[in-house]
């Protein structure tokens, strides 16, 4: 327990720290190693051992530390090692020449003293120590490569070995206890070659990385053999190695042998991997483009974005030039994406493949050559071949995915088949991603209505207002699309009622924003003119600034004088005021133009005012196209005829009974068809005047008596 | 839901836009679209023929008025012909007759332009 939690503290340290503890170490062994001469002492050269092993730890340690925060990948760390060893290569072949010329024959103790010595004895053993601190973490980091398994406790091993073989390697000289070193150093090598065996990253890496790792793992193992056998003969390395610790000429030694096994095993690692390298390249393509895909079938809501990234794809999976998708619209072709490819090319070829794309049956790739393309010289690129994938919608092919190769390559069965495979994924996704944007659309456009229902909702009266001798009633059905009818009431004075009936033009939202606009306008001008020609002349001029030029609005606006028995009306574009008095349906109809469609002038030239005398049980009907237009499952219009003859036959009922019964005949009448507008029914039943003893008289009065009562 | 389709053809210096099915708000862009590619190309001598017209909203009406003042500023109008009795109903409730020729034939509208033509010339 105590030696993990100091071991965890000593790993734990900061780079700085482990830095400064490797110096302090080093620094240690410098002072040490200028005033003692360990050889011959056991006590001192353990000393000598220990500082020499943990400055080395502590340099390994940092060295870790600052390596980690750089990521190589797996070739570049193999390039690196052979280039420290080329260095390593030119230092050993080199030393000794230098050594020699700097303090003499190397062999003789006397020459092995004073500070300058140490000094460059320090400075050549920080070099090797440089370069082999990182071939060994090279080595840690290519074995914790794409390891599935935690594989920790070998390597560890392995490092417990190679450390007790330096370690113990200082008794074999002069204590004739080789064999304690020798045994520790060959338990080394064996575990280094059983954790050299598995070399699992090399099948991560694609074709041309394997040849060039191939072509420098052998090279390197050469370099590795090369710079031990030069370190195992008489050479001035070696000697000055050996006599500063032998712990650290093992350790190097075991490196060194580290590598020649680990680039050797390499070497023919890569080497079997070759063959079927370029179908592990494909599968493993496939593989990461098929999990991309699958992710964007889930993501992806905009079809074009999908468009794009399934080109993308599709130029990966078989490795063409080039790719773009044509779909079908209006019975033509037309490109919406393309990769790595101009809008030219892809013009000129599609216009090429159209014939193909018509008599195209089959979901199976077709391979089409370019060789008969007469206008294969316009391309800016030397396109050879093209290979044409169905994309399916319902069992329809809606388009096509276009793949291309320039010359020289070539499509095979498994671009073919890979293709196939990936056209299904795009069909599902692209169809997948139409609807979602078709829903989404449905339900921006659900809210929106729902939105202008209610504005229409709240802008209505909610109740008809009460004079004593009128009957009125409103109905209002709203069409699942807003359609802009408005209707309200004014009482303007006691005795005198105004009211009108609008309909907007368009639908939707727009229309119910406008009828909010109306609503307004009609409420603030009824207060100011008790003519309805002046009102709508004051609403033209100010629908006129107010609408665009394709909108405007038709009404009709009447008001009832109850006191004069009087009825003044105009009609601005609006479906005519119906009269029903006694068995005939009156008409009215006085010209005018719809709100907004002309400027003030013209529109007050052609609008007139008319004047009715109102005879007991007059019905004054308001409506909308909404009713005449209502349809029947044969198309037909309600029309104005049956309107009226249902109006005369409930001549007799009160406003609210005369309006259900209309709604309900209508209802019947198209109840096999949708409701596409809005209907609006205002009726307004006049009672006759009361007389001097309040009786109501007008209730069930013979329309003779009707007459002579005005 | 409803068809509606358009199709131009062009006599002498008159374009007559011709009018299939059903206008209304989901069709009126189709129609918004020819008069613009006119205008565009500086024809401004409209004539519409409504022979095979079934229906016009108030969507429908609403492109006439969109494009009017524009053409008529350029001196052409839009006339409108040949319309069946429940379409020139629509129209006639609006108040159009007031705002524009409607003419039983396309011929005759064509004629009227011909006219015109004449007097500015002379």
């Amino acid at each position: 327990m105590k030696i993990t939690a100091v071991q965890n503290r000593i790993l734990n340290l900061t780079k700085n720290v482990k830095f400064q503890l490797f110096l302090t170490a080093a620094a240690l062994l410098f002072l040490f190693r200028l005033f003692f001469k360990p050889d011959d002492v056991l006590m001192l050269q353990v000393i000598n051992e220990i500082l020499v092993v943990t400055s080395v730890s502590f340099f390994i340690l940092y060295l870790l530390d600052f390596l980690s925060k750089r990521s190589f990948s797996p070739v570049s760390m193999v390039m690196n090692v052979g280039i420290l060893n080329a260095f390593l290569f030119f230092m050993m072949t080199f030393s000794g020449t230098i050594l020699t010329g700097l303090f003499g024959d190397l062999s003789l103790e006397e020459s092995r003293s004073g500070l300058v010595y140490y000094l460059v004895l320090f400075f050549y053993v920080f070099l090797l120590l440089i370069s082999f601190s990182y071939f060994f973490i090279t080595f840690k980091e290519f074995y914790f490569l794409k390891q599935k398994k935690n594989v920790s406790k070998h390597f560890n091993t392995m490092i417990i070995f190679i450390l007790l073989a330096s370690f113990t390697a200082m008794f074999g000289e002069k204590w004739d206890l080789e064999y304690i070193s020798l045994s520790f150093f060959f338990i080394s090598i064996l575990l280094i070659v059983i954790n050299s065996i598995k070399i699992s990253w090399i099948a991560f890496i694609v074709k041309k990385e394997k040849l060039y790792v191939l072509f420098l793992s052998v090279i390197i193992a050469i370099l590795f053999i090369v710079n031990i056998v030069n370190a195992s003969d008489g050479n001035s390395y070696k000697l000055v190695l050996d006599h500063f610790s032998p712990s650290l000429t093992t350790f190097f030694k075991l490196i060194m042998i580290y590598g020649i096994i680990y680039y050797s095993i390499l070497f023919f690692t890569t080497l079997f991997h070759l063959p079927t390298a370029e179908v592990y390249d494909r599968k493993a393509q496939e593989v990461t483009s098929l999990q991309y895909f699958s992710k964007l079938i889930t993501q992806v809501l905009d079809f074009d974005e999908l468009a794009e990234t399934v080109t993308d794809i599709a130029t990966k999976v078989c490795n063409a030039h080039g790719s773009w998708i044509v779909w079908k619209a209006d019975n033509e072709f037309k490109n919406i994406a393309t990769k790595n490819i101009g809008y030219v090319d892809v013009k000129l070829m599609t216009e090429y493949l159209h014939d193909i794309f018509i008599n195209k049956a089959d979901e199976k790739t077709e391979i089409v050559t370019l060789e008969k393309f007469n206008r294969r010289r316009e391309l800016s690129e030397d396109y050879s071949v093209i290979a044409v994938t169905p994309l399916k919608a319902h069992n329809e092919i809606k388009g096509f995915l276009l793949t291309v190769k320039k010359s020289d390559f070539i499509f095979d069965e498994e671009d073919k088949n890979a293709l196939e495979t990936f056209g299904d994924y795009a069909s599902v996704s692209i169809e997948n991603s139409r609807l979602l944007e078709q829903s989404i659309e449905k339900e921006r456009l659900e809210k929106e209505l729902d939105v202008a229902r209610e504005i229409q909702r709240k802008i209505l009266p909610a109740a008809e207002p009460q004079y004593k001798n009128l009957s009125i009633a409103s109905v209002f059905i709203p069409a699942f699309e807003v359609g802009g009818d408005y209707y309200d009431f004014f009482e303007i004075e006691d005795d005198k009622l105004g009211f009108v009936i609008a309909d907007v033009s368009g639908k939707g939202i727009s229309a119910a924003f406008i009828m909010a606009e109306v609503k307004g306008i009609f409420e603030s001008l009824s207060r100011t003119s008790q003519s309805p020609r002046e009102i709508f002349i004051k609403a033209n001029e100010i629908l006129r600034r107010a609408l665009d030029r394709k909108t405007f609005v038709s009404a009709a606006y009447g008001i009832i004088d109850v006191q004069k028995e009087t009825l003044y009306y105009s009609r601005a574009g609006h479906c005519p005021v119906l009269l029903i008095r006694g068995e005939t349906v009156e008409v009215l109809k006085p010209a005018g133009i719809g709100l907004g469609l002309t400027h003030s002038k013209e529109f007050a030239d052609a609008l007139e005012e008319d004047t009715i005398e109102l005879k007991g049980n007059d019905i004054i009907v308001l409506y909308t196209d909404g009713i005449t237009e209502a349809k029947n499952s044969e198309l037909e219009d309600f029309g104005e005829k049956l309107f009226e003859q249902i109006l005369i036959e409930n001549r007799h009922e009160d406003a609210g009974t005369i309006s259900k019964k209309v709604i309900s005949e209508i209802s019947y009448f198209s109840k096999n068809y949708p409701q596409h507008d809005d209907i609006t029914l205002v009726i307004i039943k006049w009672k006759q005047k009361l007389l001097n003893n309040g009786d109501k008289e007008w209730q069930n009065l013979a329309p003779q008596l009707n007459t002579g009562a005005m | 839901m409803a068809e509606f389709s358009t199709a131009v053809k062009y006599r002498g210096d008159v374009n007559v836009i011709y009018l299939n099915g059903f206008l209304d708000a989901h069709t009126a862009p189709q129609l918004e679209n020819e008069f613009s590619k006119l205008i565009e190309e500086n024809k401004y001598s409209i004539v519409v023929n409504f022979k095979d017209l079934n229906y016009i909203s108030s969507a429908g009406l609403g492109v006439f008025m969109a494009f009017i003042e524009k053409i008529r500023e350029n001196k052409g109008d839009i006339k409108l012909t040949s319309m069946n009795d429940k379409v020139f109903n629509i129209f006639d409730l609006l108040g159009f007759p007031l705002l524009y020729e409607i003419f039983k034939s396309e011929e005759e509208a064509v004629k009227k332009f011909n006219e015109i033509k004449k007097l500015e010339n002379e």
